[in-house]
């Protein structure tokens, strides 16, 4: 499938799991902002013995839309998304421990649990360590754990370890400059001892050569790919819009929205 | 109660211009007036928990009265030690605002549920917890929270319209009048419990009581119920050890009270790992009406 599909089919299918869902609480700006990186990571990253923890637990719809395309959720549970007795609900469970490691929803657990695994990983001297793929959000790097994390990562240095920022630079109730600025900057990453790379979050192809050097470069780091990307990517009306992660998709916005993302 | 809780706040701070109101990243389509009219006194200390906690106590040492906000878990379990450490040891004028106490986040799931705050807030040294019964006593929690001048936890939780004349707001308010059960209810699962006793026909039998400040001295007029009735209800959102059921099991034990029947109906946990609405856990739980009218039928 070309890659101009790919970004299609997904983004319809979480825009329309969001409409049958009539939800405030889709957060459809997030899920939309790093879908194309769960694509890359998802389809052509994650090999054998890898894990993948979304840090961002809100954006849990493009997670489970991405596990139903890879068959590890079925098109029924997919449906019954917050709806009562669900096992979808608005961030993720702990029920499919394989495919969902952690429970996320409260920020700042992800890359602590995350560097534990890659360490688990390493610890079991595994041939090939395996990798572990960690997708934060730039509001998320608020939390003081993820700098514990991240001193943590570098001190014993976890090289199989891929740290992504969906760095939107929205946050739930402000731009992250009117918050408490800018945590997903290259130059603190660098200073904590990450290798970090930066890559437009909407371009597959970039996306591809950037988690490929990361994992080609710098033998004993911790790796941080900072992933430029716009809130609601493709969903004209709520781009780069706070507003994004609140709305409910009417009948006219899914019409609208539907035609919108064939123009990403 | 998010609304209720901005506006009534929105009046205290520009009465009290010691109110410093800290978030932690919340308020979208809540707090927007508030931080026009407060200005600087409005901080989004963004998705910072502990640090929005030192803050807050660090403002508190100038004589300002910080208000911290977010939802219960990140102003609770998250940063309990901050809040043990820098804000109660010393006693420090600090409220502390969670939304969303038990499971009213619903389909968010347990991490953005709290079911042992009241427990964990009680552990603590000089903390006082406000739990509204209804919309209508967010006003009064809020002023009553700000005359204290130690640290203070409102579980805040969503309002649910009701077609019931609300008595005024205490501490500890009589609700109905009866002689046959005393039923004490923590908080606004108030709300359940209405609807049960009101499907129940000889509604007089029960002596109805909303606890909505812990710890507290229990009144007198509350014990002499127990001791007439000797049949106990304790209804909380909240896991069985901590909160108001441990409360009324250390006064039945002090005042040694005798019971011919006494049921705790709390929060036993996730059964089924199902997500769902706060009614559907409650549900899950036995805290919904019909399970507590089923309770109070057969008792």
């Amino acid at each position: 499938m070309n890659k101009k599909k790919l970004q299609y089919i997904f983004r319809e299918k979480i825009i329309k799991i969001a409409y049958q869902a009539q939800s405030s609480y889709a957060h459809i700006g997030s899920c939309l902002s790093c879908i194309d990186i769960l694509i890359e990571v998802f389809l052509n990253q994650l090999k054998k013995g890898d894990k993948f923890v979304l840090s961002k637990g809100h954006a849990a719809l493009a997670l489970y839309v991405i596990l139903n395309h890879q068959k590890k959720l079925s098109d029924n549970d997919l449906n019954t998304y917050l709806q009562e007795n669900t096992l979808l609900g608005i961030h993720p469970s702990s029920l499919m421990p394989h495919d969902i490691p952690l429970a996320t929803g409260s920020l700042g657990h992800g890359l602590s649990f995350s560097a534990g695994m890659a360490l688990s990983h390493k610890m079991k001297n595994q041939k090939k360590d395996g990798h572990v793929y960690c997708l934060l959000s730039d509001g998320e790097c608020n939390e003081g754990a993820v700098w514990e994390a991240a001193l943590f990562s570098s001190r014993y240095k976890l090289d199989n370890l891929i740290a992504i920022i969906d760095k939107n630079r929205i946050q739930a109730f402000d731009r992250i400059e009117e918050a408490l600025g800018d945590a997903a900057s290259p130059d603190k990453w660098l200073s904590f001892g990450f290798d970090v790379h930066e890559c437009d979050g909407h371009a597959l192809d970039g996306l591809k050569s950037v988690f490929n050097a990361a994992k080609n470069t710098q033998k004993g780091k911790p790796h941080m790919i900072i992933a430029h990307t716009c809130r609601g990517k493709g969903m004209k009306s709520i781009e780069d819009d706070i507003k994004s992660n609140y709305v409910v998709i009417d009948d006219k916005l899914l019409k609208q929205s539907l035609a919108e993302i064939k123009e990403l | 109660m998010r609304q209720a809780f901005a506006k009534h706040i929105g009046v205290l701070c520009k009465r009290d211009r010691k109110i410093v109101f800290l978030t932690g990243d919340l308020g979208f389509n809540a707090f927007e007036n508030l931080r026009e009219t407060i200005g600087d006194r409005f901080i989004n200390a963004g998705v910072a928990e502990h640090n929005m906690v030192g803050v807050a106590a660090g403002l508190s040492t100038s004589g300002f009265k910080p208000w911290i906000y977010s939802i219960a878990p990140f102003t609770t379990i998250k940063v309990l030690e901050e809040l043990r450490n820098d804000v109660c040891l010393a006693n420090r004028n600090v409220k502390i605002v969670g939304l969303g106490g038990g499971f009213d986040y619903g389909l968010a799931g347990p991490t953005h549920h709290i079911i042992q705050d009241v427990s964990l807030m009680l552990s603590l040294p000089n903390m006082t917890v406000l739990a509204p019964g209804f919309q209508e006593d967010i006003r009064h929690i809020i002023k009553t929270a700000n005359k204290m001048l130690s640290p203070v936890y409102i579980r805040l939780t969503k309002a649910q319209p009701l077609d019931y004349k609300i008595p005024v707001y205490k501490p500890i308010r009589r609700l109905t009048t009866g002689n046959k059960k005393t039923i004490i209810v923590f908080g606004s699962i108030i709300v359940e419990a209405l609807c049960a006793i009101n499907q129940i026909k000889k509604n007089s039998e029960i002596d109805l009581w909303l606890v909505s400040q812990l710890p507290i001295k229990f009144p007198d007029t509350m014990i002499n119920s127990i001791k007439k009735t000797r049949k106990l209800i304790i209804i909380e959102e909240h896991q069985k050890h901590g909160g108001l059921g441990s409360a009324i099991s250390d006064l039945l034990i002090s005042r040694q009270l005798s019971l011919k029947f006494f049921r705790h109906i709390y929060i036993t946990g996730y059964k089924s790992h199902h997500y769902g609405s706060r009614q559907f856990h409650l549900k899950e739980n036995k805290l919904d009406s019909q399970s507590i009218f089923s309770i109070l039928k057969k008792n």
